[in-house]
This record gives structure tokens, C-alpha cells and sequence, in this order.
């Protein structure tokens, strides 16, 4: 017995199968996030064809955002319990399922339970496990994984933006969205790819699980990667959960959880208003959506120097310092937004937030799996996806309602 | 009592009535240049005022066209006329030649137009102004001044009704489907729209059949044209007619009827792509994890042959040392 474990547990491999992990999760990262931005290309569409405007048809992108982010705990749970591989592929077949049946629509509200609330939970099935797999199989090369995973929403943005419009010409907005649905069915390629590590730090036998009934203090950490936890969850799922939940009473983890917090609440208005902020100094709307198109290759940029900068060696240890000054220098240039009142300043400052917002998304698994490790990275990153939910919904109505010189309706 | 009546009310005038009307209000108004637009070097005929004031409640259009004797080009202005209106055209011609031997000309189209043209000189420029009322299509054209010296120099007004813009890309929908097909005018209300439709050369008007089409004109200056339950023979292109005062225009559309297998046949080529990625990725899982077993249980047997010769050469020593022991 003794033997077998000593085979099978390993160090995070750092490569060989790693790397078709990353190619996975980041395919994962494009069918998830770009298709979820892309979704805002069938908005003319819907307006004409259901005669509904801009605020009512608006609704579908922020239910697909909102329930993919609230319902990531629920991903991180599948995935523990079943297997990375089923959760993940159920995640597709749920996503794909809603795109198809959204192509059938004969209603605005038939779209917001078909592509709003089921695709998004597809989408909440994948994102957070196929993000903490990457974080299994690297250790010492984790942050340039991530970088590269993370950096397929601003390249799937970037490809799928132009192959959609061209869809919709040519199919219209029904065969576009049955033609996305089978695309993004590709989840469940990506799920297969997932293949299952135990690594030496979680290799935990039955009588361990039997053991934590009794001895949960004395436990660190449980895998919950064994085959048994089937019938183990069904006699203790509340020890279960406080077990896999532990890492929510660190206060390293609270301090994280609040960052977090603030962090996206100030973010989501950027994206939003950015182009209506510009058009307001004077900027005409061609040099607007340059800015945007600016933010977001600069943010893929961002993405995958970040990772590979904070893994050179004199900056290996300092994860928590890098993320530091990637927030920061977000803060910064929020900060000094005011003064910035003509594009000559405005497109330094997309280049700086871009970069440092590619950063941080980049960061933010990795530092996750530092402070709770690697057992319990799917749940933990379940959490804070789910406190990313909360103020990208509320925050973007909330500026919009405070700066009166704004335009709230921002349809640009 | 009836001749009257009819000289009095404002419906049906005759002409020789409304002529002496209009002779004696010439007469009570002091003849002036207040009609004329405050830089127009042009004091307004009496007859010119009469006409003008028939047709008050008409909009006064104003363009003017500058010329050179070295202008290349003949000069065109469009205008776009929506509604019948009082028009008032200019052109100015600068030379240094002798301004007395310019011959000046209108033409409508190619038709030369008699009087109703004034000309006049100042320093070493040429007015001309052509007054006259656009109320119907048959007034709208092209309205040209002609500056005769050696060479000819001309000045075109072109007078057009609103165009309709259509799009460019054909709508597509599937059979069974219902979709809207709408026209807009930019700055302009029509009196009237009206739809047809065309499958090869012949247009027919679309009628108004309950179960099938459905215009929508929620506002003035666009039209929307509901179809509903679309069979292949809908398609084709639509054409919408906006109906002016002074002509009309027409926007195009074109529709095109898909079958629910067209895009059916890119989602089953992509479905198949996935269930065979997924196939081989699995079939590949299972024989590499069969491998390793392999590996794992070869190699296993491999490490229990040391381990035994361990422990039997361990074993050996003990004895040796518990013999040694025994001897002493």
C-alpha cells in the first residue's frame, strides 16, 4: 500500500503535461470570459428583433457575469467532489446547452434564463476548477503558467469579436449563437485535458478521512481528491465542508478577501466609463475606442510579462509584493485620473492601468495558492471569484449615480 | 351673391380676380427692397413681390454659387428639397475683363428660361438671381447660370428629394421566423410610405394581408415592416417608397430566407471535432495510466529482489554474529 502511494503522489511536475494544462485553461479562459464579453455583440440584434432597448437587452451580460462568478464556489465543490474532469465538462455541456437553447428564443426573457442564468452556470462550473489545476501542477513556475492562461480573455476577445459579427452576417443572430454554442462545447476538450494529480503534500488514505470525523483539529489538510470521498461526503458533509472551508478563518485570507473586495469595486467602473469619461474632455469616439482597444491588448501584454517577471529569480519570493505594487499602481493611476483631461495623457494612462489590471489578474491565483496552498486553492479561489460578483454588479450603477457629470446610460 | 362669395373666399380664386388683388395691394405698398436679403444687391420688381406674397407661407430658400473666368470645373450645389418652397439662386462672376460683354443665362435641365432673371454689375463682379417657386416634381431638376465671355462658365443648382438610405448587407432570417425590415429618412417626413416587393424584375405592392405583414409607422420619418411565418419566396428585395410633396424615394432592402440546416451543418462539424478530441484525449489517459502500471508493477517486482537479497544477507549477518557470540 505504502508503495503505491510513494509512486503515484508526486511534486508538482513544472512542465511535461503542465503545459498542455495551461493550453487548456486557457482555451477554458476564452470560452468563458471572451465569449461572456463577446455576448454584448448580439445586443443591436436583440433590440431590433424583440423591439426592447439598450437597458433591458444590457441585462443578459450582467446575469451570464454575475452568475459565473456567484455560483464559482458551487464549481469549486463539483470539482472536489466528482472530479476536475466531470465538473469541467459538465460545465460545457450546461453552457452549450444554454446557447443553443437561446437560439430557439421568442422572448427577451427565454434569453435571460437560457443564455443568462444556465450558461453562466456552465461558465461557473469551468473557470475556478481548470484555474486551481494550473495552480497543481506548477510550483516554481506558477506565476508565468498563470500569466499565459489568464491572457486568453483579452486574446479570445481580440479573435472572437470580428468571427462573431462575421457569424451574425452571415447566419444570423439564431445560427450565430447555435454555431457559439458548439464552440464553446470545446469546454469539455479542455475538461479532458485535466487530468487528476495527487501531489505529496495531500496523499491521504481512508482511515485518515475516517480519522477526521473524530480528530478534525488535529488534521491540517484533508485531500479531497480521493476516490472514497463519494460515500464519505454522504456520511459527513458538514465535517467535509468545515474541513475544505478551513482556510476562511486565516486571517491571511480575510486581509485577501477584503483587497479583493476593494479591488473590484474599484475596478468594474473603469471599463464601463472610461469612454464616456473621454468623450466628455473632448475626445472624439474614434480615439475613445482606440483607448479600449489600447486597455485590452495592453492587458493581454500585461498578463504574460507580469507572470514571467515575477518568476525570475530575484522576484520569486516576493509574490505578495508584486501583487502590492500591481494594486498600487492601480490606485495611482485612478488617482491622477482627474488631472488627465486630453488623449495625449489618456493613452499613457490606459497603457499603466491595462498592464497593471493584466497584472493583477494574474497575480491573484497565485497569491491565493500561497497563502492556503494547493489542496484547497479550488475552494479558496471559488471564494474569491464569488467576492469579485458583488461590486462588478453594484459598482458600475454606483459611480454612474454619484458623478451627476457622467451619463448614466453609457451606450457608446 | 355667388360671384361674391367666390371672390371673397380663399378656396377657388380666379386668376383675373386674383390679379387685380393682387395689383391693388402693389399699389398701397411702398415699393421697396425689403423683400430682398440684406446683402443682395437687387431691389425687387413689383411683379417679383406679388408672386411672393401668393406663396407667403412657402420657406425661402437662399444658395449662391461664385465663379471665376478661371474656374476649370463647372460648379455644382445639391440641394435637398423636401416640401414646396420659394427659391431664390445667385450666382456671382468675377472677371477682369469687361462686364458688359458677359452674356448671362439660366437653363432648366436644357431648356433656356425667358425673363424672370435679373443681372446686375458691381465694381468688377456679376450678380444674377433667379427667383421662382418650386410646387411640384415636375419643377425639380437642375437649374444652371451660364457666363458667356470666351470661354463658358457655368454654375449648377441640383434640386433633389430626401434620399433613402438602405443597407448595404442583406437581412437574413430562417423559414418560420418572423423579421422587420425598416426604412428611415434622415431629416425628412414624408406624406406617405409605401412597400413592394420584387422576386426577379416585377415589383408588386405588399399588401396588407393580417396574418402575414404588419407596417409599423410609430414615427413619422421610419416605416417597419413586420413579416411574419417567412417561407422561401419571401426573399428577395424590398423596396420602400417614401412619398414627398415634390417626388419620391425609394430605399432597398434585401432579404434573404435561410433553411434551419444551414447552420446546423457548422455546429455538427464542430460537435464532431469535439467528441473526437475528447475520444483520443481519454484513450490516451488510459494508456498512458495502464503504462505506468505496468511500469509500476515490473518495477515493484524489481525492487522486492533486493529487498529479499537485503534481507536475507542482513539475516545471514545476524547469525554470523549470534555464531560468533555463541563460540565465545
Amino acid at each position: 500500500m505504502a508503495k503505491v502511494n510513494r509512486t503515484r503522489s508526486t511534486s508538482p511536475p513544472d512542465g511535461g503535461w503542465g503545459w498542455m494544462i495551461v493550453a487548456g485553461c486557457f482555451l477554458v479562459t476564452i470560452c468563458t470570459r471572451a465569449v461572456t464579453r463577446c455576448i454584448s455583440i448580439f445586443f443591436v440584434e436583440f433590440q431590433t428583433y424583440f423591439t426592447q432597448d439598450y437597458a433591458q437587452t444590457a441585462w443578459i451580460h450582467s446575469i451570464v457575469d454575475c452568475v459565473t462568478m456567484l455560483c464559482a464556489p458551487l464549481g469549486s465543490v463539483v470539482s472536489n467532489h466528482l472530479s476536475c474532469q466531470v465538473g469541467i465538462m459538465l460545465g460545457g455541456l450546461l453552457a452549450s446547452t444554454g446557447f443553443i437553447l437561446g437560439s430557439f428564443a421568442t422572448s427577451l426573457k427565454h434569453l435571460y434564463l437560457t443564455l443568462g442564468v444556465l450558461t453562466g452556470l456552465g461558465f461557473a462550473l469551468c473557470y475556478s476548477p481548470a484555474i486551481a489545476m494550473v495552480g497543481k501542477y506548477f510550483n516554481r513556475r506558477k506565476a508565468l503558467a498563470y500569466g499565459i492562461a489568464m491572457s486568453g480573455s483579452g486574446i479570445g476577445t481580440f479573435i472572437l469579436a470580428p468571427v462573431v459579427q462575421l457569424l451574425i452576417e452571415q447566419f444570423s443572430w439564431r445560427g450565430a449563437l447555435l454555431i457559439l454554442g458548439g464552440f464553446v462545447l470545446n469546454l469539455c476538450v479542455c475538461g479532458a485535458l485535466m487530468r487528476p494529480i495527487t501531489l505529496k503534500e495531500d496523499h491521504a488514505t481512508p482511515e485518515q478521512n475516517y480519522v477526521c470525523r473524530t480528530q478534525k483539529e488535529d488534521l491540517k489538510r484533508v485531500s479531497p481528491y480521493s476516490s472514497l470521498t463519494k460515500e464519505w461526503a454522504q456520511t459527513c458533509l458538514c465535517c467535509c465542508l468545515q474541513q475544505e472551508y478551513r482556510f476562511l478563518l486565516m486571517s491571511d485570507f480575510v486581509v485577501l478577501a477584503i483587497s479583493v473586495l476593494f479591488m473590484a469595486y474599484g475596478c468594474s467602473p473603469l471599463f464601463v466609463y472610461l469612454v464616456p469619461y473621454a468623450l466628455s474632455v473632448g475626445v472624439s469616439h474614434q480615439q475613445a475606442a482606440f483607448l479600449m482597444s489600447i486597455l485590452g491588448v495592453i492587458d493581454i501584454i500585461g498578463n504574460i510579462t507580469f507572470g514571467w517577471l515575477t518568476n525570475r529569480r530575484c522576484l520569486k519570493n516576493y509574490h505578495y509584493i508584486c501583487y502590492l505594487f500591481a494594486v498600487g499602481m492601480d490606485g495611482f493611476c485612478y488617482l491622477c485620473l482627474p488631472m488627465l483631461q486630453s488623449l495625449p495623457l489618456l493613452v499613457p494612462f490606459s497603457c499603466t492601468f491595462g498592464y497593471f489590471d493584466g497584472a493583477y489578474v494574474t497575480l491573484i491565483p497565485v497569491v491565493t495558492a500561497e497563502i492556503v496552498g494547493t489542496t484547497s486553492l479550488s475552494s479558496a479561489l471559488g471564494v474569491v471569484y464569488f467576492l469579485h460578483a458583488v461590486p462588478y454588479l453594484v459598482s458600475p450603477p454606483i459611480a454612474g449615480g454619484t458623478s451627476p457629470q457622467w451619463p448614466a446610460n453609457c451606450e457608446s | 351673391m355667388r360671384a361674391l362669395s367666390g371672390l371673397l373666399g380663399a378656396r377657388a380664386p380666379t386668376p383675373r380676380l386674383l390679379l387685380l388683388l393682387q395689383c391693388l395691394l402693389a399699389t398701397a405698398r411702398p415699393g421697396s427692397a425689403d423683400d430682398s436679403a440684406p446683402d443682395s444687391p437687387f431691389t425687387s420688381p413689383p411683379v417679383r413681390e406679388e408672386m411672393l406674397e401668393k406663396y407667403s407661407n412657402f420657406s425661402l430658400e437662399n444658395h449662391n454659387i461664385s465663379l471665376t473666368e478661371h474656374s476649370s470645373m463647372p460648379v455644382e450645389k445639391n440641394i435637398t428639397l423636401e416640401r414646396a418652397s420659394n427659391i431664390k439662386l445667385t450666382c456671382q462672376f468675377t472677371t477682369s475683363g469687361d462686364l458688359n460683354a458677359v452674356n448671362v443665362t439660366w437653363k432648366k435641365d436644357d431648356e433656356l428660361l425667358e425673363n424672370n432673371y435679373l443681372v446686375n454689375a458691381t465694381g468688377s463682379t456679376l450678380y444674377t438671381q433667379y427667383r421662382f417657386t418650386i410646387m411640384n416634381s415636375k419643377q425639380m431638376g437642375s437649374y444652371s447660370c451660364f457666363f458667356q465671355e470666351e470661354k463658358e462658365q457655368k454654375g449648377t443648382f441640383n434640386f433633389k428629394v430626401p434620399e433613402l438610405h438602405g443597407k448595404n448587407k442583406p437581412l437574413i432570417s430562417y423559414v418560420g421566423d418572423s423579421t422587420v425590415l425598416t426604412c428611415k429618412c434622415q431629416n425628412c417626413v414624408p406624406l406617405n410610405w409605401t412597400w413592394y416587393h420584387s422576386n426577379g424584375s416585377v415589383q408588386v405592392p405588399v399588401g396588407v394581408q393580417m396574418n402575414k405583414y404588419v407596417i409599423n409607422e410609430t414615427y413619422a420619418n421610419e416605416t417597419k415592416l413586420k413579416i411574419k411565418q417567412l417561407l422561401e419566396e419571401d426573399g428577395g428585395s424590398y423596396w420602400c417608397r417614401a412619398l414627398f410633396q415634390l417626388g419620391e424615394s425609394e430605399g432597398h432592402i434585401e432579404l434573404v430566407v435561410l433553411s434551419y440546416l444551414v447552420p446546423l451543418k457548422p455546429f455538427f462539424a464542430i460537435v464532431a471535432e469535439v467528441v473526437l478530441l475528447v475520444a483520443i484525449i481519454l484513450l490516451c489517459e488510459k494508456y498512458t495510466q495502464k503504462n505506468k502500471k505496468h511500469s509500476d508493477d515490473s518495477n515493484g517486482i524489481e525492487n522486492n529482489v533486493p529487498r529479499l537479497r537485503k534481507n536475507v544477507s542482513y539475516f545471514r549477518v545476524i547469525f554470523q554474529i549470534k555464531g560468533t557470540i555463541q563460540y565465545t
